[in-house]
């Protein structure tokens, strides 16, 4: 398997800074008008019904929330972590 | 934050033996309804009048507020932390990045209870209420989170 290289430092602050960035109003207006596709919804649905099924109740799908970050927190560098 | 010390069932019933009308928002609350997402922490948009009941219900649980209730009221917004963070909204009403004003009062009566834990249930917006949180941030992947949430909406009609 080919191994990805590590972006740059300079280049994950950008991303950082793109994500984090406020929409404009006029951005917000055109994002909340752009209307699911049908492939985006059809696989955000089956994520969904996965999810539940797999953990059906909320405090089930926390405790995985807790899991998967301790993952995450453990594997990727600390400028890659997320932020909410 | 090493998540694994500390006991959530335990914050979250402290929340909600508390007087504090606080509504679970945020990636945690889409967690919770059965959307798998990744956060750190966890967001409460909290009534203006209860910032100090919710702080004295989770002290216990070592986290302690980085402003004043009166500093918080002026802000909007303040943070408990310690080992994990939680994101405090206390503004009476909220602008949506698109001009939308959005009244706690108006979100609060709408809630929906949520079996957060076992035996414990927190309040949460609806989900055409927690769209609108969503575009407080105006982030994209608070667009992205809608998204979602539309996504949702279809499972649940």
């Amino acid at each position: 398997m080919k191994r990805v290289p590590t972006p740059r430092p300079e280049t994950v602050a950008r991303i950082r800074a793109l994500a984090a960035r406020q929409l404009t109003p006029e951005e917000a207006r055109q994002a909340l008008a752009t209307p699911l596709g049908e492939l985006e919804l059809e696989e955000s649905r089956s994520l969904i019904r996965w999810f539940r099924r797999r953990y059906p109740t909320p405090a089930a799908r926390l405790a995985y929330a807790r899991r998967a970050y301790r993952r995450w927190q453990t594997a990727a560098p600390p400028d890659e972590r997320p932020r909410s | 934050m090493q998540g694994s010390e500390f006991d959530e069932a335990e914050f979250f019933r402290a929340i909600a033996e508390s007087a504090a009308r606080a509504l679970l928002i945020g990636r945690r609350a889409l967690v919770a309804l059965g959307i798998p997402v990744l956060t750190a922490d966890y967001d409460f948009w909290l009534h203006i009048d209860d910032i100090a009941a919710f702080n004295a219900a989770v002290t216990p649980q070592g986290l302690f507020p980085t402003r004043t209730p009166e500093e918080a009221r002026g802000r909007g917004r303040y943070v408990l932390e310690n080992d994990e963070r939680v994101d405090v909204l206390v503004a009476r009403t909220v602008p949506t990045v698109d001009g939308v004003r959005v009244s706690f009062d108006d979100v609060w009566a709408r809630r929906r209870a949520l079996e957060v834990a076992p035996g414990v249930t927190l309040p949460v917006p609806t989900l055409d209420d927690l769209i609108l949180t969503k575009r407080f941030g105006g982030r994209p992947k608070d667009f992205e989170d809608i998204r979602l949430l539309e996504a949702l909406r279809r499972e649940d009609p």
